[in-house]
């Protein structure tokens, strides 16, 4: 009997050590021990993994040091890297989002990457300025100062349009190169709306405004912003920024150029765009895979400009960061800037496209060729090297200020609530969220500093 | 194992008890480790400046302030109350439903299967399925509504619907569950009291209302202190469903707004004290119910 009993507790007993072990490993495998192991922590779809893995095995052929990838879906990604953080077990290499980098850097979770950019053989200057100046702070502001992470790549927001449907209705495409004023937009969009089968319903709209990706756009060429210079001011109750979603909400509620609320319950603007029943719509670079499948022509052309007449996206980015607490920070930085500018890596990442070249030189190749769509693709390099911006909850200590822009919006774009109204009452509301942000960035510096 | 081991103190019972103590060590270890530790280390956590990035900063009382102005708090937990007006709904489906099945009818086995399915079924799985499910132009929800001249609204995007949309769905979720225990309870009321309460001339109504609904009673009891104290911890299906949550922050739960706090907005000893505070109301409802569940007992004498 006790035979019995204590085989049986041996065996649970091993058992739970091993449980334990196995717990114990898979905290631990964010963060390597073994200090020729890099950890480089990834988001992404399967094809931008395998993309990444092929890079990662080049660089791990080139220098001999060992990569192991930690995959994780997108939804997850900022929770599983927090949680990481907390257990001091942070990967040597992860992606950095960019509203993020104040309060990585402040409380040192980023290691400094200017030493190694200035020893290093890879042609880091080649990388666009302003996908570097985004990771730059210095302490106090971003855009300068030491340099945090390397741009994993930068995503131009351009403007496009469906050539076929421009052909289809008689309408003249845009010019290249010249944005076309609001006025000018909207009588394109009126001419692309209307009714091709003569069913007697809509099936054809000018454009369709996704608020959240696009109202920087509409702001910004009217000479509206989200936050002053210095970044401690809520600017969304000026006469510019109010005119910008005044036509936005005008489009569809007064113009009816782009498909209704109802219209876009059941199959949204994008799903609409998919199937060839909008003319203009924005074109990403991460969509361009999927776009060259679409049975219609698209091309690029300038978001249409406000009043100061100049064309005004954004531009997306997501950092490759280094854990302050490598153990192998040399190493560590040099996988992120391989990611980032190495020729041979660069050319698996741009493959097909997915993304445009993280390099000057390698843009300026890669732009020639009009054998794929779209032909335009000297658009996606005007707004990197000029008109395009980035979404400033990148430059403040928490980005919970502009998710409150958007919290109440619906009423106003179906045009229940006025729009002056709505800015002027929620102007102080993002105010509140900016200063408690600003509170919380001066007390988390002292306590960092001590 | 007789009963005397456990009050034994001779020799002959000294291993007996160590072996007990050595068998409810793991779950005792594992209360104390993962549940124990967090709770003390949350009570110094909530009166803290915490932003989970560098080390906790002692701040008094400042997070329970802010709290208290916090309308973003309050109204999250307002969704969260109103959202537990489907454990009510829930129960009396799940009770017609179970005294449907203590019938002797062809394919019981097969029902029971059906509703309990949801039950077994991941979170994210049927938070996915009912999104698409609740569409508003090609979701089946609308398209059966539309079977019968109704036009659904566009559930999860609009403020006055994306609730009741999520009640629906956890009604749905709850219902095997809750209809599998009422049928074990059905069929455990004794045959006895049911003549007995025919020979005094009750009729089904007076029966069920007398009888069987008594008999429920502990049933129901443990059924509505998990259903209130599942539903104040609602999360999972919110953060798949509405994302961002929803229309107007119609469905953010407390739980929601706590991770929202805690992971995305570097307040994590805000985060505690909210949890705090939702912990102690949790126990608080709870009490409460167990009060007045003592007050009116059943009992078969």
């Amino acid at each position: 009997m006790t035979m019995r009993r204590r085989r049986f507790l041996t065996g649970a007993a091993g058992a739970a050590a091993a449980a334990a072990a196995g717990v114990t490993a898979g905290c631990g495998n964010l963060h390597s021990s073994d200090p020729d192991v890099l950890t480089f922590m990834f988001r992404g779809s399967t094809e931008e993994r395998d993309v990444f893995s092929r890079a990662v095995a080049v660089f791990e052929e080139r220098t001999g040091y060992e990569v192991q990838i930690i995959s994780t879906s997108a939804d997850q990604y900022a929770t599983k890297l927090q949680t990481a953080i907390l257990g001091n077990s942070v990967p040597d290499v992860f992606y950095l989002e960019p509203p993020r980098t104040m309060a990585y850097v402040t409380n040192g979770v980023l290691a400094d990457l200017t030493p190694y950019v200035e020893a290093t053989d890879l042609p880091v200057d080649d990388i666009w300025t302003a996908g570097l100046d985004l990771y730059r702070f210095d302490g106090e502001q971003i855009g300068k100062g030491p340099l945090y992470a390397m741009p994993k790549d930068l995503g131009p927001f351009s403007f496009g349009y469906n050539k076929t449907l421009f052909e289809e209705m008689g309408v003249e495409p845009p010019d290249p190169d010249v944005p076309l004023d609001w006025d000018e937009f909207l009588e394109r969009c009126q001419a692309l709306t209307g009714d091709r089968d003569g069913d007697g319903a809509t099936d054809a709209w000018g454009t369709s405004v996704n608020i959240g990706a696009e109202i920087h756009s509409y702001v910004w060429s009217n000479g509206g912003d989200w936050l002053s210079e210095d970044a401690r001011t809520i600017t969304i109750d000026t006469p510019e920024f109010a005119e910008a979603l005044q036509y936005i909400v005008d489009l569809r509620e007064v113009h009816g150029v782009t498909p209704s609320i109802n219209e876009t319950e059941g199959m949204d603007g994008y799903q609409r765009w998919l199937r060839g029943q909008i003319g203009f719509f924005p074109v990403a670079p991460w969509d361009l895979t999927l776009y060259r499948t679409l049975d219609f022509e698209f091309d690029l052309c300038p978001y249409p400009a406000g009043r100061t007449g100049v064309s005004a996206t954004n531009i997306g980015s997501l950092g490759i960061g280094v854990s302050a607490k490598s153990l192998r920070p040399d190493r560590a930085a040099e996988l992120a800037m391989f990611l980032a500018c190495d020729p041979e890596a660069q050319a698996i990442i741009v493959g097909e496209g997915q993304t445009i070249p993280n390099t000057r030189s390698h843009a300026a190749e890669w732009v020639k060729d009009t054998s794929i769509e779209p032909r335009n693709k000297q658009e996606y390099l005007d707004i990197v090297e000029d008109y395009g911006h980035f979404v400033p909850n990148a430059l403040t200590y928490t980005p919970e200020w502009m998710d409150a822009f958007f919290t109440n919006i619906q009423p106003v774009l179906e045009a229940r609530a006025d729009v002056g109204e709505y800015l002027a009452a929620t102007q102080p509301v993002m105010q509140d969220f900016l200063d408690s942000a600003r509170e919380q960035f001066r007390i988390d510096q002292e306590a960092n500093a001590r | 194992m007789s009963a005397t081991t456990t009050t034994g103190t001779g020799d002959l019972h000294r291993s007996e008890r160590r072996w007990g103590r050595l068998f409810i060590a793991p779950p005792v270890i594992g209360f104390a480790l993962f549940a124990l530790a967090p709770l003390l280390f949350s009570l110094y956590a909530a009166f803290t400046h915490w932003n989970g990035l560098s080390a906790p900063l002692f701040s008094g009382f400042a997070n329970f302030r802010t709290m208290a102005g916090d309308p973003q708090f309050w109204q999250s937990l307002g969704n969260t109350l109103f959202l537990m007006i489907g454990v009510p709904i829930g129960l009396a489906i799940s009770l017609i439903l179970a005294l449907a099945l203590n019938r002797q009818m062809p394919g019981r086995a097969a029902f029971r299967v059906i509703y309990y399915l949801p039950g077994v079924s991941s979170v994210a799985a049927i938070a996915i399925l009912w999104q698409w499910a609740l569409n508003g132009d090609f979701g089946l929800v609308n398209q059966l509504l539309a079977a019968v001249g109704i036009d659904g609204p566009n559930w999860l995007a609009e403020k006055h619907w994306v609730k009741p949309a999520l009640i629906l769905m956890g009604v749905w979720k709850g219902i095997g569950f809750s209809t599998l225990l009422y049928l074990a309870a059905l069929q455990s009321v004794p045959r006895t009291l049911l003549e007995a309460a025919m020979l005094d001339g009750a009729g089904a109504w007076l029966r069920f209302r007398h009888v069987i609904l008594p008999m429920l009673s502990p049933v129901t009891f443990f059924l509505v202190v998990t259903g209130i104290i599942g539903g104040a911890q609602m999360f999972a299906e919110i953060n798949i469903m509405t994302p961002t949550g929803g229309p107007e922050f119609g469905s953010a739960t407390i739980v929601w707004y706590i991770w929202q706090q805690g992971f995305q907005n570097l307040q994590l000893g805000y985060a505690t004290a909210m949890s705090l505070v939702l912990g102690l109301m949790i126990f608080l409802v709870t009490a409460v119910q167990f009060y007045l569940n003592s007050r009116n007992i059943f009992t078969v004498e």
